[in-house]
């Protein structure tokens, strides 16, 4: 009789990984005891020797990596495998194969779906409440805080079910048909309209150049003339008049140019971000031609 | 704070560090961002109004902050933590808001080096877990698989956060607690300084996630000027950006939308 696996033991199987896929991260096997832990369930239903169950084992704590909750598909495809391998269909190496293939595609398109954007997204409409309602600032955290996990374990699991109800071919099929291309050009278009929103509203710099004279100045209460002193060379002003907000547009794509084609770690340039900071308090504070002076 | 306040943030920054005993989805993904990382701080500092007001600023800065691959230099669960009880703990010493979020700022960079250094530390002593799990697999122990991960992983995990941690918020605390600890006004106008420019690193990063083809640039730049020159909030720029979002998937679709 062909042997299926329980509904408890998937379950039990999922909930393994999707707690505790990243306790044990090291260089050397990545993910690779959290995807043998997560296994463990599978492989004693499937198998009843100490030997049968310490080769499958084995073959599961090896090099494993992947965007753990979009990755999950991996887990469900193993499974898939493992079981099909327990009734006599395939090879222990086309299990061991098929994850190794499956690290790539998963990583990226968790990374960039899931991790780069859907979670940026959620964070900026649960921020914006936040600051919109003064009167209640905790619904952002508490609305980001219930759908995320939620919406996460939900998500993760159905596509751990997918992975081992569609095996390898029919997710691959799935990948190719570009439907998930679609949604990710939609959710980019999305991202890019509010981070230039957000962009506009929280990002500020000032270069703090305020050239200033003292004059003769006209005071119309007292209809005489008097010492006072005046700007003659604003360079924030001048600057916002011809593109408002310009210096702290230039300062982002100084970040994004940095960081994407100059390969700048984020630390450095918070760094640099403080160097600059530094410089222009300096400027700012410069008798004459400073703006706090 | 309290010794059970300092406590509490502490055991919140090993729960929202990478891999902690909740997983990465309640972690990092979610304890671990400065959005609710600093909502945390204020219920138990009693005092969400002005931890959230930091907040805001510490999420839009590190929204990018997201890869928790093996080269964290960055540890986002330390630095907010961190950043959030520093503003708090020193709000007395400051008079304005940028004051007060230049210190979160501040306290976030003390925060997020630390944590960093942290985090190395327990990616490099995970590498001899391997050595367990090898053992136990080897003997087919279906049941013992978790000790390894979670338990070997944890025990390492807790102790370079929770530890660590408490030692900065004393520290932290005592400066706050110091009668004679006056900032001086050119360091708070620098500190303020940089916690606004800091929203760019956010932005930046985000933009180099997102930009694929010149085209994206000017919907990056339809954003911008629906601010600067039509005056919208952020919440109405998100509107706008969900319509926009629809109709470029539907025409994608074109047979299913018409």
């Amino acid at each position: 009789m062909a042997k299926t696996l329980s509904a408890k033991t998937l379950r039990n199987s999922f909930n393994q990984w999707f707690f505790w896929n990243g306790c044990s991260q090291q260089a050397e096997t990545m993910l690779g005891m959290a995807f043998g832990q997560s296994m463990s369930p599978v492989i004693e239903e499937l198998y009843d020797s100490k030997e049968d169950r310490a080769a499958g084992l084995k073959r599961h704590i090896t090099l494993f990596n992947t965007e753990s909750q979009v990755g999950s598909v991996c887990n469900g495809i193993a499974i898939g495998m493992e079981e099909q391998l327990a009734n006599g269909i395939g090879t222990p190496e086309s299990i061991q194969e098929a994850k190794v293939a499956l690290i790539g595609p998963t990583s990226a398109i968790g990374d960039s779906l899931w991790v780069a954007t859907i979670i940026p997204l959620l964070l900026t409409i649960s921020l914006t409440l936040s600051q919109s309602l003064t009167n209640a600032v905790w619904i952002g955290p508490v609305l980001y805080m219930l759908v995320y996990p939620l919406g996460t374990y939900l998500l993760s699991w159905k596509i751990f079910r997918t992975g081992y109800k569609a095996g390898l071919e029919g997710v691959q099929q799935f990948m190719a048909t570009g439907q998930l291309d679609k949604i990710m050009e939609a959710v980019t278009i999305l991202g890019l309209i509010v981070v230039g929103g957000l962009t506009a509203t929280f990002v500020n710099a000032s270069l703090n150049l305020d050239i200033k004279t003292t004059t003769q100045v006209f005071d119309a209460a007292t209809q005489t003339y008097t010492d006072g002193v005046i700007s003659v060379f604003n360079l924030d002003n001048l600057l916002n008049n011809v593109f408002p907000k310009i210096v702290p547009l230039a300062l982002t794509l100084l970040v994004y140019y940095l960081y994407s084609k100059k390969n700048w770690k984020p630390i450095a340039i918070m760094g640099l971000i403080l160097v600059l900071a530094v410089i222009v308090t300096i400027i700012g504070f410069i008798p004459g031609i400073g703006a706090f002076s | 704070m309290s010794v059970l306040q300092m406590v509490l943030i502490a055991l919140f920054i090993y729960l929202g560090a990478i891999g902690s005993i909740v997983g990465n989805t309640i972690g990092w993904y979610c304890l671990g961002r400065p959005l609710v990382a600093s909502f945390v701080v204020g219920l138990i500092m009693g005092d969400v109004q002005t931890a959230m007001l930091v907040g805001v600023p510490l999420q839009i800065a590190y929204l990018a902050n997201v890869t928790p691959g093996g080269a964290v230099a960055w540890d986002l669960s330390y630095a907010t933590y961190i950043g959030t009880a520093t503003a708090l703990a020193l709000k007395g010493t400051v008079d304005s808001t940028p004051a007060l979020i230049g210190l979160a700022f501040t306290g976030a960079g003390l925060g997020g080096v630390v944590g960093g250094t942290m985090w190395g530390i327990h990616y490099s002593l995970d590498v001899f877990l391997n050595r367990w799990a090898e053992r136990l697999a080897e003997q087919g122990e279906t049941r013992k698989m978790w000790m390894p991960n979670v338990l070997g992983g944890q025990a390492i995990g807790f102790l370079a956060r929770f530890v660590p941690a408490l030692a900065i918020l004393a520290a932290i605390n005592a400066a706050g607690s110091s009668s004679g600890l006056n900032i001086p006004g050119w360091f708070i106008t620098g500190i303020s300084t940089f916690g606004s420019m800091m929203a760019a690193l956010g932005m930046g990063i985000i933009l180099s996630f997102l930009v694929k083809k010149n085209i994206h640039w000017a919907i990056f730049l339809a954003g911008f000027v629906l601010v600067t020159y039509f005056g919208l909030n952020t919440m109405a720029v998100a509107i706008v950006g969900i319509i926009v979002a629809f109709i470029v998937y539907a025409a994608g679709n074109r047979q299913e939308a018409f």
